[in-house]
């Protein structure tokens, strides 16, 4: 089997079965994507696969060979003098001060951030629209619409001033 | 600032993997850092002060005071003549401990664990703020149980910021005062002369003239703490670290997927565990085999203990561990099949055991003479479902054995690992990592025993992670509710009479030796939030303790949720019946009392918040309700109902709380929209009932949490009423969710939900004139 993640390739003999999430998480310690239910209700556990947000709890590893996978771990750039430029989600979230557990978090990043590459600037109904399929325990939902909203507004000045 | 904390290097893939992949290979078996043995001496002041890990340096330890929970139990004991008990006796070590680093830095070492409560960066910025240094010369470290810092207590209760700002301020002006008289003659100028200047002291007017902490600590081997009341603790109107938006030290990693929690714990050659779990509530294991899994491929260590009730697996990966588990083969004596109509008839607050918790005046005579009404609410069982289940890391050796667990009680995890491996407890060091989420759910450590037993059973460390599932199924609940409430008012519309006749099961009893029972009386978890506090001559709350086959226990704010939703939704029944407006009635009856003029402050700031008494938008009706023990807290929710589907969206809650003396008022605020969110969550969906001798629980899709669709907006204010002290923010904003929402339901509809939670079903039969 063999996994393309962040830039990176990775030769495995992992069952074909294997979920993704266990193969992100347990042989390659790529620990920051989470579980949270196993059967894609939660959100825990959502990475790239190919630009698009899914549920790596449900993925069998067969799934995804020779596919471009994305996780928290990766989302940042960091240019070539090894600064780290995080992602403008990440950013916002720190900004507004999102998290609390964070348990759910990376994956509620990966999902706003596919989302708004595909919506770069939505509504607030849209927001919420796109989020409600990932659950945040503690309660973050206000902080994490604000957040994205913010987000968006920074990816268009971003975009606006190249 | 940094989090220093002990995360081990990622390891590498699962133990029978042959990947050569350098990425998942790297990283050495995790080192444990060495215990750091301490010596100190106790002064006569409650600090301790000793030497730091490096071998020098000054370091100052501070007790936390006795708290809350072993107030009242030391209370209760000494009614009932236990007082000397061991239970309630201080701790031997410090909860926290401030060294000195080579670098001149200051570490803050403490054993609050951080599970999003922001307690870490609260709890630096009174050390900080005590210690006069820059933000970044403060290190925190989490500790273990090998540190030597006890807090028997664990985390929670909302204790932890109210119980640590005294001692800890006491100990970071300390550790001040002497580096200063240090300097001072380490300079050769008077202390008042002296300045902290970065990490370390200057002379005010000749900041040239300087020395740093480092030296000032090893300069001298013998230190005399100032006198308490010699202490030079900041004016709280000077502060300039507290009382700020802190930004979380804790945050960065959370949305970078750097913090490690139990559940992402990885040591070099690690196995996965599964352990069986009993089919019924009442299930007792009476065989086991192996059976398939003896023959399948990942299966390293197969564990039968029928005696103990236990049957687990340590295997190669997580996959095959959960998948050889359940190819086990286990009988089981299911015991008796119970169904919800038998445990609601339990929860029943009438016969024989209640214990009255409040009485003062006649209320049964009041209440006999004149037109009472009469009520009844509601609430089920649900679970606290933190989003990462239980995990522990277990590496258990002959002579030392080492468990990384997402805890919220890391040295009740010693003991009771101590205990199964039968091994002393000074050779089990706990180590708590960040946690996903806790709620009272990771008090309890079973899952951190199940990884030391079968890591003994293997020879090789082992991780066990619940599935969501046994998550669900396997801790324990918040307890089902029932309480009666009865009230009557005079002619000019004051309440005269009130009762509370309160029905639960267990919350903190749960967890207590049965003696504690007998001298504590009512449940104080279970009661909390039970009280009347209105200015009321004849009042009476009684309490009956019910004992059901499931497991109940801690839950955020106990039982104020339910209770808080029981009293202050009967307070708005009583005011319609007086023709009232609500907001106006809980002013008119307020005690003239500190207390009472407190909660006048929030319930006055969340009327001008919430615009009480403007018409609301069109087809929305407003609610109010409240709360208040030390911290105060009202709110004003804002619903509408589609009578067709039934389906009430609350689309704002406003918050006005007194939470005394704040340290992080973004934090704090965190706190209220979470504890919103909970509360919402808690009136329209959460539920949990038992069919056919077990919970009809498997995961989220019988068990669904609030998302963002139906999240309302949050706006909070905080209210100084002039407290210098901070009190606890974690869980009573939670109190008065429910019953601001039904009320507001009244006031949309006319009619009113008494049991919870508010389903589109139960609506829709309440607004056809059914009974809920």
């Amino acid at each position: 089997m063999e996994l393309h993640v962040n830039g990176k390739s990775y030769a495995l003999e992992a069952p074909a079965e294997e979920r993704l999430l266990w193969v992100l998480r347990d042989w390659l310690g790529l620990t920051g994507t989470k579980f949270g239910c196993g059967i894609g209700i939660c959100g825990a556990c959502t990475v790239h696969v190919n630009g698009a947000a899914v549920r790596s709890c449900l993925i069998p590893l067969a799934a995804v060979q020779g596919a471009d996978i994305r996780t928290i771990e990766g989302l940042a750039e960091t240019n070539g003098g090894g600064e780290i430029a995080l992602h403008p989600v990440q950013q916002a979230f720190i900004d507004h001060q999102v998290p609390q557990c964070g348990w759910c978090m990376s994956g509620q990043i990966m999902q706003a951030a596919s989302f708004l590459a595909q919506s770069p600037q939505p509504s607030e109904e849209e927001i919420v629209r796109a989020m409600s399929g990932n659950y945040c325990r503690c309660g973050c939902y206000v902080r994490i619409r604000q957040a994205i909203q913010q987000a968006a507004e920074m990816s268009g000045e971003k975009e606006a001033a190249t | 600032m940094k989090q220093d904390r002990d995360h081990s290097e990622q390891a590498g893939p699962p133990a029978s993997s042959h990947n050569g992949n350098d990425e998942a290979q790297k990283g050495e078996r995790a080192e444990a850092t060495p215990a750091m043995r301490r010596r100190w001496r106790l002064t006569r002041r409650g600090f301790l002060i000793g030497l730091g890990a490096a071998g020098a340096g000054l370091a100052v330890g501070g007790y936390f005071g006795r708290p809350i929970l072993h107030g009242i139990m030391a209370e209760s004991m000494a009614e009932a003549e236990h007082a000397g008990s061991s239970f309630m006796q201080l701790p031997d070590e410090p909860p926290f401990w401030l060294e000195v680093l080579e670098d001149s830095r200051i570490r803050l070492s403490l054993t609050k664990v951080e599970m999003g409560q922001g307690v870490h960066t609260s709890i630096a910025q009174i050390a900080v703020e005590e210690l006069g240094i820059r933000w970044d010369d403060l290190v925190v470290e989490q500790a273990d149980t090998s540190s030597k810092l006890v807090d028997g207590f664990g985390t929670g209760g909302s204790f932890s910021v109210a119980t640590s700002y005294g001692p800890l301020r006491r100990a970071a002006a300390g550790m001040r005062s002497l580096l200063q008289r240090e300097a001072a003659v380490v300079l050769k100028r008077p202390e008042a002369a002296l300045r902290v200047a970065g990490r370390g002291f200057a002379v005010a007017d000749s900041p040239e003239i300087k020395a740093d902490f480092y030296s000032l600590a090893g300069a001298v081997t013998s230190w005399d703490l100032p006198e308490e009341e010699a202490l030079q603790l900041k004016a709280t109107n000077e502060f300039t670290v507290v009382g700020q938006p802190v930004a979380r030290i804790d945050i960065p990693d959370k949305v970078t997927g750097q913090a490690v929690y139990g559940y992402d714990m990885r040591v070099p050659n690690m196995l996965y565990g599964a352990v069986a779990r009993p089919p019924t509530l009442e299930a007792k294991l009476v065989g086991a085999s192996a059976g398939e899994a003896a023959v399948m491929e990942g299966v390293e260590e197969i564990v039968i203990d029928v005696e103990n009730g236990f049957v687990g697996v340590a295997a190669s990966s997580r996959s095959a561990a959960w998948s050889a588990v359940k190819a086990m083969e286990t009988e089981w004596d299911e015991g008796h099949l119970w169904q919800q109509e038998e445990i609601e008839a339990l929860i029943e607050p009438a016969g024989e055991g209640g214990i009255t918790i409040q009485r003062e005046g006649n209320t049964a005579g009041v209440l006999g003479r004149e037109t009472a009404i009469t009520a009844t609410y509601r609430s089920p069982f649900a679970v606290q479902a933190p989003l990462e289940a239980p995990a522990a890391l277990a590496d258990v050796l002959d002579d030392q054995v080492t468990v990384w667990v997402s805890t919220q009680s890391h040295e009740r995890a010693k003991g009771l690992i101590a205990e199964e491996l039968g091994v002393e407890a000074d050779t089990v060091r706990v180590v708590p990592t960040y946690l996903g989420g806790g709620f009272g759910a990771k008090l309890d450590t079973g899952v951190a025993v199940e990884a030391a037993r079968l890591s003994k059973a293997a020879g090789a460390p082992v991780h066990v992670g619940w599935d969501r599932t046994e998550a669900m199924l396997h801790g324990y609940l918040r307890p089902p509710t029932k309480s009666v409430i009865s009230g009557a008012l005079d002619g000019n519309g004051r309440i005269v009479a009130m009762e509370h006749r309160q029905g639960s099961s267990d919350v903190a009893f749960s967890f207590m030796p049965e003696f504690m029972e007998v001298v504590l009386g009512a449940d104080f978890g279970a009661t909390v939030g039970a009280r009347i506090d209105y200015d009321v001559p004849n009042r009476t709350v009684t309490a009956w303790r019910k004992t059901l086959p499931v497991w109940t226990g801690w839950w955020r704010g106990l039982g104020l949720f339910a209770n808080t939703f029981a009293v202050e939704s009967f307070v708005d029944e009583l005011a319609a019946a007086a023709g009232a407006d609500p907001l106006q009635f809980r002013l008119d009856h307020l005690p003239d009392s500190p207390a009472g003029g407190r909660k006048r402050a929030v319930l006055e700031a969340v009327a001008e918040l919430s615009g009480w008494g403007t018409a609301p938008p069109e087809s929305r009706a407003r609610g109010v309700a409240c709360f208040g023990s030390n911290t105060v807290v009202a709110q004003v929710a804002e619903v509408s109902v589609d009578e067709e589907s039934g389906e009430i969206t609350v689309h704002r809650v406003d918050c006005a709380v007194d939470c005394g003396l704040v340290v992080n008022p973004d934090g704090a605020k965190a706190q209220i929209e979470g504890n919103v969110m909970w509360g919402v969550g808690s009136t329209l969906i959460e539920q949990a009932y038992v069919k056919d001798g077990r919970l009809e629980l498997s995961n989220f899709e019988s068990y669904p949490l609030l998302t963002m669709r139906r999240a309302p907006d949050v706006r909070s204010v905080l209210v100084d009423t002039g407290i210098d002290t901070p009190y606890g923010m974690g869980e009573p904003p939670i109190g008065p969710v429910g019953a601001a929402i039904g009320n507001a339901f009244t006031a949309a509809t006319g009619r009113r939900v008494r049991t919870l939670p508010m389903t589109p079903a139960r609506v829709l039969d309440t607004l056809a004139g059914g009974g809920s």
